[in-house]
């Protein structure tokens, strides 16, 4: 989907029914997600709030097709993630999601530049399409200067805007960040919730973030409250 | 005369390899001509050729000529059947011989078998040997040749065999006036009425069953033969003028049975060519009005004909006049050259013989007749079938014969 | 081509970058693989070598002959030549005679002289005698026309400065003869023979000069097209009539096959102990491979998040165990290089002790071979990383998301494994029993390679029992670092024992070699004070080297036979035979009187009752590694056809032998002249009646009225020098082993310095926090050592174990299917003792890199890294 289409208002985006998540540890079964109805239209800007454990993870790895349901239904732009094959996942992932991480998960061999690039290329681009996009990205993002640095030798916040130049080379329908702010300065970490908002007014782009923060409550246009897996509020 | 110093001049050592050549062969090893280019200055029959690693040692072997051997310099008092036996005392001998013959259905074909003798040390070496001797030891060698001419099928097969004349491997054994002179599985045995040729190579064999119809032709003066100025520059030589032949004649898997008419020379000698003899051009004729032919041309390096150059007429009831080299003349006619060896060999003659009143053209019934032994000896020279035409006393006469050319292709023989 | 593209970019990004980041660790492992590779190349590259020098030489000697006539133990009488060459089949016969002479002076060595007819001989070898300016006589043809005279070979001239025109003086067990150069071969056909150590001369010569009249070695026949295709028994046949007695027509590839299995099952022995290198090398390349699966685990999830395939990854990682091989058989050319010369001599040296004379001075580099260790290596480091890769495959990325995820619990992998192993171990077993193939004990490998993956395979269950079982007991005997490695070692799973088993091969490999070594040096010192019994030896000049096939000239026998001395003589005749392709030797020996004074080992019959028996001539005695070729057991026949002679007689007993070409058949030597032919002798060995007082100069005064008597033209050599000479060469043989071994033992000291270094690098947050709860460095480091100790006294112990295991398999299995012979099981309990402490002080000495990584940073960067 291109980053200029026009995307109708009421188009269902998401669609999650009872969806569950149990996660078998030892001899006891750990409840990441409990029977959750969700509905997320596009253009939408959500943020899941809720404290450790929540469930607040579990809802976006589930959504970011990095882990499956195992119970309930969940069909994101179309795709049955209950139901999808490893390799519909892969691709899925590739075209559909762009991830940005507390904790940034930049690969530390690889410089700015090819950390933006990465996802492109894995998705079959040509190189210099993925260098032309992930320059234009990195130019909007403030990174131009940095491009040939390794992980190692940027800030915080400079390694979380490259984790969204990464998330957006794709063009993604819907961007997750979890926690994106955690390992943040404030003067970063609004930054960074200004650059989600940003994507998702002037470039209609789906954002879900999981915060335990406020920083990003008065972008949102949907706060959902996650309590032991279950959503206790809606705002 | 018929030297063939193209025996064996054999190189500093042995490739194994089949030993037939078809003279087809397409391709000649550049070490050929350099040999060739080589024996031109050392002109020692048999021996340089079988040492030819050296070509210095022309005058070791002119001194060793005087140590023991046996000189060849008058009439040679021929007694048979002894002396179709060997004569080890001189340095070389031959038993020579060729024919033309074909098949009932008129397929042609051309022979020639030839065992030489070789003595490779003098007498007096002997002094040098052990007390007990191995049976292996000898101053003798041996070697054949054998050739086949398919002249309808265009080919021309040579192989070659060669032995010391120890163990029963090669040597001339006489008994009860039988002569028979072997090398390794070839053999020549000849009876008082009946000479047997047998020679098997990989591609062809010969097994030929010969009876004479002229009693044996003195050449020369009762058996002496002049090659050169001086009196022991010659060779005793006689030959079987006309055998009547039949046999069979194996080339491949095809056997033929044949019948023709065939040539003998038996020649030994010590001297060598005298320098300044380049080749000869050596022609045995049958005319089919009974008369045989025999000329040797000894070409000296200035162009001219030796004087010692000679020949024999035989008619056809046996009877033979000599010839001198002022009683014939040979004009060459045409020539040929070879594609294997670039060398350029006559190919058609004008024979003349006054005495006989003897006028024909003697023609190659195969162009390619040229033995090429590179890959053993590195000489090269042409020994092959020819037609003949022409007039004898006035009539209409043809008939067949074979030819021998040395010292086109640079390898020489003769004897100083 | 896009793909391909696309994987190189992600290869360089990930895995190149990050070796080059710690390329520490990538070039020990490299290294490790180069060592391995390159002893494997090289061993290989000269057994190669040898080989194909000896087909060679085989070749250029056979000639283009079809069928060669010879007569077991014997010489062909030269008469049937001409006949033979004149029947119909026949289109070439030549015949040939060969003997090794010396020249005189000490050090001299011994070349080949080949007696031909140049004429005869023409169809059959090539050979060319290279021009030369002197004005005399040099062609070959002066081999005929002059006597003594001979063409040297090109190697033979310029080693010894002999020029055309020289006098040679040669040694043979006559008399020495002086020889004349009369040229100098072309480096091409005959001239290449024996490695160039060759002469020829004529046939009469050849006769003259050994005093062998009327005879030759053997005729060799080249048949014509139509009688090339019938086989050797219906020709046999056919010339029945004109052979003498015993004169048999065998196929010239005979020799050369047999001599050829012979080396090829060395080659195949080495080439497994080399192999055995890479495999300790293997164990590097997963050790590395897998720690970087583990340790980019979060890395690989976020590739996986960014829509990396699970493949991708798994190709990613096998590239990485193949950049490992490809670089370590890159580091190993150079290596090699080094490691062949050091191999070549020994090889050959061995090749030449053992089987048949090699003469190799420069390596070929076969193609062919280089390909065969590219791949052998290649493949190993793909199949090392081919676990590991399949583990980052796994990886999901889902993990991405979460900091720190649990472990999932790999106890049931470690009691699967565990299984398989035992499995492994004991499949060894009956695998072991299968009989060997063509003299290659195939299943015999196969064995030793299960037991190999058995024990390695068994390394982390042993480990978490063997952590688990001592680290309460190491609590209370030294304190709380050994416990927390005791339970570090229990816990670590497979990654850690994986050094271990590199370190179990290397040590059971040493136990075995050991083991086995020793077993075989025992037995064979035992055989050779016992049957190689003896005060003095006595044989003519040259006739060891030429086999001892001629017997001793009359003029020295009745010399001897007029000795004063107060000895004893025992005379002994040795043919050498075939039985199939495979050569022994007859002994015949005066059994009555070898046997007051030296004995047989025996392995079958009874001693007591067969002696008398065997005394009275009423059967034979065979060598095992007759018994075990050829399949005869004690009450069997044996048959064979000796110069005229078929002989049959049965097999009284089966005793050990261990001289080195082939097996032996003992039999009495004045039965054999009383049922036969007098076989003459060619060695004598003298007993003393009584033990003189002084050995020394009763020795020397009998080395004094031999030589007064006999001249000398014979070898004199005391028994305790020659019993000194056969366990040298014995040590020498094994020299190359103790290489390999010792190559094996170091690659995996290098296995535990990178399993340790990485370990520490993973747990250095572990330690801080250790530190941070109150931990002395001192004590940190202790842990480490510890752990250090509890791996390699683990892998020492199953090391030992399963080196037992192997030696049983190498002496039981290996070394009769490969070489026909046993030995008295004996274990080296010194060396044994004495190495095993010296290994586990070397491997703590490797883990010392790893103990003094801690704490090189300090540990607050550390925490500020993660």
């Amino acid at each position: 989907m291109s980053m200029n289409s026009p995307v109708t208002e009421q188009s269902l985006l998401i669609f999650a029914h009872q969806l569950t998540r149990i996660y078998p540890m030892g001899r006891t079964d750990v409840i990441g997600i409990n029977r959750l109805d969700l509905q997320i239209t596009t253009g939408e800007m959500v943020v899941l709030k809720g404290d450790s454990g929540s469930g607040k993870s579990t809802l976006l790895s589930l959504l970011a097709g990095l882990d499956r349901p195992t119970g309930g239904q969940l069909t994101v732009a179309g795709v049955d993630l209950a139901a999808a094959t490893e390799s519909v996942l892969t691709r899925y992932r590739r075209s559909v999601i762009g991830m940005v991480f507390q904790n940034f998960n930049l690969l530390p061999t690889l410089s700015v530049m090819e950390n933006a690039c990465l996802p492109a290329l894995l998705a079959g681009l040509a190189h210099h399409q993925a260098m032309v996009r992930a320059e234009d990205l990195l130019r909007w993002l403030g990174l131009d200067h940095r491009k040939d640095h390794l992980p190692a030798q940027l800030s915080g916040g400079e390694m979380q805007r490259t984790a969204i130049a990464r998330a957006l080379i794709n063009e993604p329908q819907i961007i997750l960040a979890d926690e994106p702010t955690g390992n943040l300065d404030s003067r970063s970490g609004e930054t960074v919730i200004e650059l989600l908002a940003e994507l998702n007014r002037s470039r209609q782009r789906t954002v879900i973030i999981a915060t335990h923060s406020n920083l990003a409550d008065a972008t949102a246009t949907r706060l959902i409250r996650l309590k032991d897996g279950e959503i206790t509020g809606l705002a | 005369m018929r030297t063939k110093r193209s025996i064996a001049v054999f190189r500093n050592g042995f490739e194994s390899g089949p030993t037939t050549k078809v003279s087809r062969g397409d391709e000649v090893p550049p070490e050929n001509k350099r040999t060739s280019g080589k024996l031109r200055f050392c002109v020692i029959l048999l021996y340089v050729a079988l040492s030819a690693a050296s070509n210095s040692n022309f005058e070791a072997v002119a001194q060793q000529s005087d140590a023991g051997y046996l000189a060849v310099t008058g009439p040679c008092q021929l007694q048979f059947p002894t002396d179709h036996g060997a004569h080890p005392g001189y340095r070389t001998e031959w038993w020579y011989y060729t024919g033309n013959l074909q098949t009932d259905r008129e397929r042609s074909f051309g022979f020639q078998l030839t065992i030489f003798r070789r003595r490779i040390s003098p007498p007096d070496a002997l002094k040098t040997w052990p007390d007990s001797a191995s049976r292996w030891r000898t101053q003798q060698i041996y070697l054949g040749h054998a050739a086949v001419t398919d002249i309808a099928g265009g080919r021309h097969i040579f192989a070659e065999s060669i032995a010391r004349g120890a163990l029963d491997l090669a040597g001339v054994r006489q008994s009860d006036g039988r002569t028979t002179v072997f090398v390794n599985k070839w053999s020549i045995d000849i009876r008082p009425d009946l000479h047997r040729l047998q020679a098997t190579a990989p591609d062809f064999s010969l097994d030929l069953e010969l009876h004479p119809v002229k009693p044996p032709v003195l050449h020369g003066d009762r058996g002496y033969s002049r090659k050169g100025d001086a009196a022991e520059r010659a060779s005793c030589y006689y030959s079987f003028s006309r055998l009547q032949t039949a046999g069979r004649v194996q080339i491949g898997e095809m056997l033929f049975e044949v019948s023709g008419s065939s040539w003998m020379d038996h020649e030994f000698s010590t001297a060598s060519l005298q320098p300044g003899i380049g080749g000869w051009d050596w022609f045995s004729l049958q005319l089919d009005d009974g008369t045989d032919v025999m000329i040797y041309l000894l070409r000296q390096d200035d162009g001219n004909v030796h004087p010692a150059s000679s020949g024999s007429l035989i008619d056809s009831g046996g009877g033979s006049i000599h010839l001198t080299a002022s009683d014939f003349t040979v004009g060459v006619l045409d020539h040929w050259e070879s594609p294997q060896s670039e060398t350029t060999y006559p190919a058609a003659w004008a024979v003349r013989i006054d005495r006989g009143a003897i006028d024909i053209t003697v023609g190659a019934s195969l162009a390619d007749q040229e033995l090429q032994t590179a890959a053993t000896t590195g000489v090269t020279y042409w020994e092959g079938s020819v037609d003949v035409s022409g007039t004898a006393k006035g009539r209409p006469v043809a008939g067949k014969g074979y030819v021998e050319l040395t010292g086109y292709a640079g390898a020489v023989e003769a004897l100083q | 081509m896009k793909p391909i593209v696309l994987f190189f970019r992600l290869f360089v990004w990930f895995s190149w970058r990050y070796f080059m980041k710690h390329r520490v660790r990538a070039l020990i492992v490299i290294a490790g693989i180069a060592l391995g590779a390159s002893v494997f190349t090289s061993v290989r590259l000269s057994i190669h070598a040898s080989l194909e020098s000896f087909s060679r030489s085989i070749d250029l000697i056979t000639g283009r002959s079809d069928a060669v006539l010879s007569l077991p133990g014997g010489r062909v009488p030269e008469d049937i030549l001409p006949a033979i060459l004149r029947q119909p089949q026949v289109r070439h016969a030549s015949a040939l005679m060969t003997t090794y002479v010396k020249t005189t002076g000490d050090d001299a060595d011994s070349f080949l002289l080949i007696g031909f007819d140049p004429f005869s001989d023409r169809p059959f070898r090539r050979w060319q005698v290279q021009p030369t300016d002197l004005a005399q006589d040099s062609s070959w043809l002066g081999l005929i026309t002059d006597p003594f005279t001979l063409l040297l070979s090109e190697a033979l001239a310029r080693r010894n400065g002999w020029q055309v025109g020289d006098k040679v003086t040669l040694v043979h067990d006559r008399e020495n003869t002086v020889f004349r150069v009369l040229g100098v071969l072309k480096p091409e056909g005959l001239g290449l023979a024996e490695g160039g150590q060759v002469a020829l001369t004529d046939m009469a010569t050849f006769q003259e000069f050994s005093g062998l009249p009327g005879v030759v070695d053997r005729i060799d026949l080249m048949l014509t097209r139509a009688a090339s295709d019938i086989d050797l028994e219906a020709l046999r046949r056919q010339f029945a009539d004109l052979l003498p007695p015993g004169v048999q027509i065998t196929s010239p590839s005979g020799a050369k096959e047999s001599g050829r299995t012979m080396i090829r099952a060395y080659q195949l022995n080495l080439s497994v102990l080399s192999f055995a290198s890479l495999f300790v090398g293997m164990f590097l390349v997963y050790s590395l491979v897998a720690l970087n699966a583990a340790s980019r685990r979060h890395e690989l999830a976020v590739m996986r998040a960014t829509g990396a395939s699970g493949n991708l990854i798994f190709v990613l990682f096998l590239a990485e165990g193949a950049l490992l091989g490809a670089g370590g058989w890159l580091a190993a050319i150079p290596l090699s290089a080094l490691v062949v010369k050091y191999m070549l001599h020994g090889v050959s040296q061995t090749i030449s002790t053992l089987f048949v004379r090699v003469h190799v001075d420069t390596i070929i580099l076969e193609p062919w071979e280089l390909l065969l260790s590219f791949a052998v290596t290649v493949l190993i480091s793909l199949l090392a990383a081919l676990q590991p890769a399949r583990e980052a495959m796994l990886v999901e990325a889902g993990e991405a998301l979460t900091t720190s995820r649990l472990q999932r619990s790999r106890k049931d992998t470690i009691g699967k494994l565990a299984v398989v192993s035992l499995l492994l171990i004991a499949v060894a077993v009956p695998l072991s029993r299968l009989p060997g193939y063509a003299g290659i004990p195939l299943a015999g490998y196969v064995a030793i390679l299960s037991l190999f993956a058995g024990f390695a395979l068994l390394a982390p269950w042993s480990l978490q029992r063997f952590g688990a079982a001592l680290s309460p007991k190491l609590h209370r005997l030294a304190g709380v670092p050994a416990y927390l490695a005791g339970r570090y070692v229990r816990d670590s799973g497979t990654r850690t024992a994986i050094s271990v088993g590199a370190l179990i091969t290397a040590v059971s490999l040493f136990t075995a070699l050991v083991i086995m070594i020793h077993s075989f040096r025992e037995t064979v010192q035992l055989w050779v004070y016992q049957t190689v019994s003896g005060d003095l030896f006595a044989t003519g000049k040259m006739s060891a080297v030429n086999q001892f096939r001629d017997s001793i000239p009359d003029r020295v026998r009745e010399g001897l036979q007029q000795l004063t001395a107060p000895v004893e003589p025992v005379h002994s005749r040795r043919f050498v035979l075939k039985s199939g392709d495979f050569s022994y030797e007859l002994d015949l020996l005066d059994l009555e009187a070898f046997l007051r004074y030296g004995q047989f080992i025996w392995v079958a019959g009874e001693p007591a009752t067969v002696q008398p028996r065997l005394i009275d001539g009423e059967g034979v005695l065979i060598s095992e590694v007759f018994a075990n070729r050829t399949g005869l057991a004690v009450g069997d026949r044996y048959l064979a056809q000796v110069q005229q002679s078929v002989v049959d007689l049965p097999v009284l007993g089966i005793v050990r032998d261990y001289r080195t070409k082939g097996g032996v058949v003992f039999y009495d030597r004045s039965a054999f002249t009383r049922s036969y032919v007098d076989p003459s002798w060619s060695t004598v060995r003298l007993f003393f009646r009584e033990r003189p007082e002084n050995l020394e100069t009763a020795l020397a005064a009998l080395r004094r009225e031999i030589i007064d008597r006999c001249g000398s033209h014979l070898d004199l050599i005391a028994g305790e020098e020659l019993r000194g000479a056969i366990l040298r060469v014995f040590d020498e043989t094994f020299a190359v082993t103790f290489v390999l071994l010792l190559i094996a033992l170091s690659i995996a000291a290098l296995g535990i310095t990178t399993t340790l270094a990485v370990q520490v690098l993973e747990r250095l947050t572990q330690f801080n926090t250790l530190v941070a709860v109150g931990a002395a460095v001192r004590q940190i480091r202790a842990t480490v050592f510890w752990e250090a100790l509890l791996l390699i006294v683990a892998g020492e112990i199953a090391g030992l174990l399963c080196g037992f295991m192997l030696s049983y398999l190498l002496i039981f299995v290996v070394n009769v299917q490969s070489f026909g012979w046993t030995f008295i099981y004996s274990v080296n309990w010194k060396a044994l003792a004495a190495s095993l402490p010296l290994i586990v002080g070397t491997a703590l000495l490797a883990a010392l890199p790893a103990i003094r990584l801690i704490f090189k940073q300090p540990p607050a960067m550390l925490l500020r890294d993660r």
